[in-house]
């Protein structure tokens, strides 16, 4: 049976810890939280994974807690989302990292920020029920490109598929969002409707293909986009691709799901949550006799990942260098390193 | 002002009857005693409501048969009675019975907090609002209303031992 391997224990953060970034390229993790820090987490040397040290500490920008972290495509730049309804962007200018910028204009707390593949587009969302879309310009300029306002409720998190300008947001409302552009107008392509609570997190899949979804419901989702004219015979709208859930897993968390995320490398989902638990899950391929109802399971677990304390935020390795790598954050204030060993 | 009041004219209940009385094994410190009903119950009848000089257990918002805990679990289950079906104040009693619970109990005990069921028309909104930590962790930075949450806990350490008179 696989197992996860605790690799390393960072203490440093104040407050609790919201979520956990890595580095597209180096073996760079960013942590934020309660604190109103973001810290910089990197192994002490390439060689022992177990031994690390936080490199830096972002501070003074944010009056509140940082909700979100997140990398550009080069790793250059880091923003950051802040209940004190501001974003910021962060970047290494000499020897340390500034506060290069600062997006305003959500009306209260921001819950999550997300750079495009490319890195031309940045994403925010807030407890104002809005998803914003700002393009990236020369010189840390920001525009604002469309303010998207057809979640009814608090927006807890968006994230942008692997590839192409498609954004997806999820929503204390429980539904979730696609949104595309055309011609320079950003709509909703779809609503995918079938958690009962909060959604907290989303993950595309490498492919972009999948998504998978965790919710206050105590379960994960995995939904597929299937395309008009598709060879299943699934129904579509207005010539826009649909999302239908393909697979639901539950009876696994027994506590709000706050955290998913899709391994680009091998293809597993980690879940944690308020159980205290991480949850690893992978296809089961011998299982699996049709590709519209795929059968998924859990390969392993780690209870009281955190001790008592709830586990916020969860993520993968982005690349092969330590794809068997996992990053969780808990209420404990503490940031851990696991390897899946298999 | 006091046309200005959500519920201008609460009842009012007695509250005599249940004041904990100490176990001999309770005094004794050799002796682990389990968190129960009993002391998380202690732990809020005592709250200020926030627009009456009562406490909650005074006004019935508070009972102890209405408080469900799993030691060995870890859980705690709250149910509370708004005064009124449509209390706009419901939510910030929810809040206060949480924040005292956060304060008190240890770390490892995880807290429901719901309106008993069928005693508020927004039960579901309310309910889903204080079961989100992160809606709580961003109100509790909002100091306007932390104010209010402290003052209405000002008096919880009464543990129903005395009734406050304002």
């Amino acid at each position: 049976m696989p197992r996860l391997e605790l690799l390393a224990t960072l203490e440093g953060h104040q407050d609790r810890v919201w979520q956990a970034s890595w580095h597209p390229s180096k073996t760079l993790l960013a942590t934020c939280s309660g604190d109103k820090t973001v810290r910089l987490w990197a192994p002490l040397s390439l060689t022992d994974p177990t031994q690390w040290q936080c490199v830096e500490t972002l501070e003074g920008a944010h009056k509140r807690t940082i909700r979100s972290v997140a990398w550009s495509n080069t790793g250059n730049e880091l923003a950051t989302a802040s209940f004190d309804a501001t974003t910021g962007i962060w970047e290494y200018d000499r020897d340390n990292w500034e506060c290069a910028a600062t997006l305003e204009g959500h009306e209260n707390e921001i819950k999550s920020v997300a750079w495009s593949a490319t890195g031309a587009l940045l994403a925010t969302c807030s407890r104002d029920k809005s998803v914003w879309i700002w393009e990236v310009e020369a010189d840390n300029d920001f525009e604002c490109l469309s303010v998207l306002q057809e979640h009814t409720q608090d927006v807890k998190m968006v994230v942008w598929h692997p590839k192409l300008e498609i954004l997806a947001s999820a929503s204390y409302d429980d539904t979730i969002k696609i949104w595309k552009e055309d011609e320079d107008d950003w709509y909703c392509a779809d609503t995918l409707t079938g958690h009962q609570s909060t959604v907290w997190s989303i993950d595309f899949d490498a492919s972009g293909e999948h998504l998978v979804s965790a919710s206050d419901d105590e379960t994960l989702r995995i939904w597929k986009m299937y395309k008009p004219n598709n060879p299943q015979g699934i129904p579509t709208h207005n010539g826009e691709e649909t999302w239908k859930t393909i697979c639901t897993l539950s009876g696994y968390h027994n506590r709000c799901v706050y955290s998913v995320s899709w391994s680009k490398v091998n293809g597993y989902i980690a879940s944690v949550g308020g159980d205290n638990s991480v949850r690893i899950f992978a296809k089961d391929v011998e299982a699996t006799e049709d590709e519209e109802s795929p059968i998924y399971k859990n390969i392993a677990t780690e209870q009281d990942a955190h001790g008592v304390y709830d586990i916020n935020g969860v993520s993968w390795f982005p690349n092969k260098t330590h794809g068997d790598w996992l990053a969780t954050v808990g209420d404990d204030g503490m940031v851990r390193i696991w390897r899946l060993i298999e | 002002m006091s046309q200005n009041l959500i519920n201008a004219n609460p009842t009012v209940y007695n509250t005599k009857t249940i004041v904990r009385k100490e176990t001999e094994a309770e005094l004794d410190d050799n002796i682990e005693d389990p968190i129960d009903a009993q002391e998380i119950f202690d732990l809020i009848r005592s709250i200020s409501d926030p627009e009456h000089p009562l406490t909650l257990e005074q006004l019935n918002v508070t009972q102890f048969n209405h408080i469900e805990v799993d030691n060995e679990k870890n859980k705690v289950l709250i149910e509370f009675t708004p005064t009124i079906p449509h209390c706009s104040m419901a939510t910030l009693i929810g809040l206060c019975i949480r924040v005292r619970l956060l304060r008190s109990l240890p770390d490892r005990f995880k807290v429901d907090i719901k309106v008993r069921k069928g005693t508020h028309q927004s039960e579901g909104a309310v309910n889903k609002q204080l079961n989100d930590k992160e809606r709580v962790a961003a109100a509790l930075e909002n100091n306007h209303l932390l104010e209010v949450v402290n003052q209405c806990l000002a008096t919880a350490s009464l543990r129903g031992m005395e009734v406050a008179v304002n």
